[in-house]
């Protein structure tokens, strides 16, 4: 558990919660951490993809570009929710006909249960690991014995026989990447780049917002000078950035959140969350409980653990979600995002009242 | 550390010594630690999208 330094109370300001000695500092930190983690490689990256602008279009080219049959969007992810709710085997069941947009992380299980996703998102510039989410043909035994990121962590099972999940993503994004446009970012690695390109899904960039691109020397304002792509307030992370393309870009007006989490359910190992290892290698083993929180989610009435860097995606989220023009429905049953703005109910529900 | 490496010799050009960073060591290490737990993308605050002129 972690440790725990006073329980507060903020019905009237946020959740109820328990957290970890360090999770405070951390969270008002975690813009600086980002940028130190991803401004560098970012920019490169977008230098780097530069020479592929012809193979794709501007993400603006969506806007005329009808998508679904429905006002509606479905946001997959891949937070622990999914395996417990299986949203794309809902989504195939109703017969659901508006739009369907997918994380990178989500493509496998989509494809999987028979959902081809209308539109695929991927931003994160880490130059080996985002790949495997398209399966990586490159990929060799050495690099799973040098990276556990994907089995330890508590995701779709199939990810725990990492070769033979492999495989099957390639499998499968061989008959069905043609079919698939993906909304991608210029920050993205090169391994991510040539594999969207050799599976030959249509491309549809977008730059990060890195800055305010109003402001003079922003770095957002010379990546758009550069390529001539809009840019994209992504909220910190890939499902975020699918619901900001949906509201802001696709105008679907009630979007369903389904794997955005953003934290654990309660009893979940530290080892088994996303940043285990590098909590560790700051605060060492005995004490990754600072780096943690326990959050109370008043629907479930449940407890749910979260680390600083989930909990700043859900203050932007939160935030963002204040200037949205859609209505949002967060449909994990589950996790920490939840607040004004976000009305909270199953899949189902929402497929049922809104298909 | 000046009094111990004296040396035996002067050196033709005069060598120019860096001022210490601001930054000392270890607050290098926490930040280079810290940048890895960062999210996947910056997050800017009370925007949207920021479209090209020939995007809009």
């Amino acid at each position: 558990m972690p440790a725990k330094e006073g329980m507060s109370d903020l019905t009237s300001n946020g959740p109820i919660r328990e957290d970890g000695a360090l999770v405070r500092s951390m969270i008002a930190d975690m813009e600086q951490m980002t940028w130190d983690r991803i401004g560098e490689h970012a920019i490169r990256n977008a230098q780097y993809n530069l020479q592929y602008k012809n193979d794709g279009h501007s993400l603006a080219a969506l806007r005329r570009h009808p998508m679904g049959k429905s006002e509606t969007a479905v946001i997959v992810a891949a937070g622990p929710s999914v395996r417990r709710q299986n949203p794309a085997v809902l989504l195939r069941d109703h017969k659901y006909t508006g739009t369907v947009i997918s994380t990178d992380s989500g493509i496998a299980h989509c494809l999987r249960n028979g959902i081809i996703p209308d539109l695929v998102v991927s931003l994160d510039p880490h130059p080996t690991r985002i790949v495997r989410w398209f399966g990586d043909p490159k990929l060799r035994e050495r690099d799973l014995e040098e990276d556990d990121y994907y089995r330890r962590q508590d995701l779709d099972p199939v990810f725990a026989d990492e070769v033979r999940a492999n495989s099957e993503i390639i499998a499968l994004m061989r008959e069905h990447g043609k079919t698939m446009p993906i909304a991608l970012c210029t920050s993205t690695s090169v391994a991510v780049v040539e594999r969207v390109l050799e599976a030959g899904m249509p491309i549809y960039w977008w730059n990060p917002m890195l800055d305010d691109p109003e402001k003079p020397d922003s770095h957002t304002k010379k990546l758009m000078e550069m390529n001539g792509f809009p840019a994209l307030n992504a909220g910190g992370n890939v499902g975020s950035a699918a619901w900001m393309i949906a509201d802001a870009v696709l105008g679907k007006r009630r979007v369903a959140l389904t794997g955005m989490d953003f934290g654990y359910y309660d009893g979940t190992p530290y080892s088994a969350t996303q940043y285990y290892r590098e909590v560790v290698d700051m605060v060492g083993e005995d004490r990754a409980g600072t780096m943690f929180s326990r959050i109370y989610n008043p629907h479930t009435e449940t407890w749910f653990i979260s680390d600083p860097a989930y909990q700043w995606y859900r203050e932007c989220f939160l935030e963002m979600a204040l200037d949205a023009e859609c209505e949002t429905y967060n449909c994990t049953e589950g996790g920490i995002l939840f607040g004004p703005r976000v009305n909270f109910c199953p899949l189902t529900e929402f497929l049922t009242a809104h298909s | 550390m000046k009094d111990v490496l004296k040396g035996n010799f002067t050196t033709r050009e005069k060598i120019a010594v860096a001022a210490d960073s601001a930054e000392t060591l270890e607050e290098k290490f926490e930040r280079t630690a810290k940048a890895r737990l960062g999210g996947s993308v910056a997050y800017v605050s009370k925007k949207r999208v920021a479209w090209t002129d020939d995007s809009k």
